[in-house]
């Protein structure tokens, strides 16, 4: 189970600042327990390429930020993540939420075909976000149980070595 | 209407210690009558989001005016981030749109909408407790200093003449220091003057 109390520690314990983002039905809790949290500021965006713009301009000034997005919200903002975090290259974690995980096969049609993206039984979003993070060189963690938060840190770690955006992606509901 | 001289010769005379970020046209135009290290081209990078990411600097950085050139056809890709902004109160930051009704570095191929879209009308509605549109040089002049000294976040529109600038590249050979290096430098360049000065209390231009 994903927590979050304890996801809220991990992200203070890295020192983030600000989240910038959109809620979703996974993420509602954490956007929730945000809203008044005395250490980390909530900018929440109408549209998530707002949300990495924003991100960069936060780090620009000197802070943490931390990109909370679904991963619709990913597919949608693709350009805004280029042309801002990855272009720009600055070290920025994305929590992706991952809409339609436990719809997926326990194996992953490859090649994809257009039967696999119109399967009335799979979210086609959780279909392409995996390649999709591939395509897009985008390094990413799967989290889904409060003993695997340790990949926040990592996922933050490695951003800050390698000077480019990282992403987690959770694969429950934060409760 | 203005020329883009006119629009941007009176605020590069005010300018003081503020964060400019440019986009599209406005880049080499502001290049060409500022070298101020805090100024940010945000060329080589993803259209209709300067504007938050002007946001994020001035929610970093609050005792730090932060002014934001942006284009109407920009503006138009990313009308929601006005409510974001809106919302944040971030009280150093004023957005100005030139509006010439066209994407100009792309030769002047008019916007949807051009010429009946109402942009300082949409920011109002959008919850910006400051908006102002200007189709006269000497009233924009003139109303410059006061508007600069409001608490933002403010939106000002400007009807711009469509000029004639071509894309922002950035390459050595460029004439405005501000796109000679890549945007990842540019950005980190940016982060570590911001961590060096320290504005004083929040003061206006």
């Amino acid at each position: 189970m994903l927590t979050t109390r304890r996801l809220l520690d991990s992200l203070k314990q890295i020192g983030i600042t600000h989240v910038v983002g959109l809620p979703d039905n996974s993420t509602a809790a954490l956007f929730h327990e945000l809203a008044d949290d005395p250490d980390i500021y909530l900018i929440t965006v109408t549209r998530e390429g707002e949300a990495f713009a924003t991100a960069a301009g936060l780090w620009m000034g000197g802070q943490s930020p931390l990109v909370v997005i679904q991963n619709t919200g990913l597919l949608e903002s693709g350009d805004a993540l280029r042309g801002t975090l990855m272009r720009m290259r600055i070290p920025v974690v994305c929590l992706v939420s991952y809409r339609g995980y436990k719809s997926l096969p326990p194996t992953p049609p490859d090649p994809l075909t257009p039967d696999d993206l119109s399967r009335r039984e799979v979210d086609s979003v959780a279909t392409l976000l995996e390649p999709t993070l591939c395509a897009w060189n985008l390094p990413y963690e799967l989290v889904g149980d409060n003993a695997e938060l340790g990949k926040i840190q990592a996922a933050h770690e490695r951003a800050q070595l390698e000077s480019r955006p990282t992403a987690v992606v959770i694969t429950d509901t934060i409760r | 209407m203005l020329t883009q001289s006119e629009f941007l010769q009176p605020l590069a005379a005010r300018r003081t210690d503020q964060v400019v970020v440019s986009t599209m046209s406005l880049v080499r135009a502001w290049g060409r009558l500022s070298k101020h290290e805090l100024d940010f081209a945000f060329a080589d990078s993803a259209m209709g989001h300067a504007q938050s990411l002007a946001l994020g600097i001035a929610l970093a950085q609050p005792r730090r005016g932060v002014l934001c050139l942006n284009g109407d056809g920009s503006m138009l890709m990313s009308l929601g981030s006005l409510v974001t902004i809106a919302q944040s109160r971030a009280r150093n930051l004023i957005l100005f749109v030139a509006q010439n009704n066209t994407y100009e570095v792309t030769g002047n191929q008019n916007i949807p909408g051009a010429g009946a879209v109402d942009f300082h009308a949409i920011a109002l509605a959008c919850g910006f407790p400051h908006a102002f549109y200007f189709d006269n040089p000497s009233d924009y002049r003139t109303q410059l200093d006061t508007l600069l000294h409001l608490q933002g976040p403010a939106f000002i529109s400007v009807r711009l003449e469509p000029g004639a600038e071509l894309p922002p590249n950035r390459k050595q050979t460029e004439d405005t220091p501000y796109l000679r290096g890549s945007i990842a430098d540019s950005a980190h360049r940016l982060r570590e003057a911001l961590s060096i000065a320290h504005p004083g209390p929040i003061s206006p231009l």
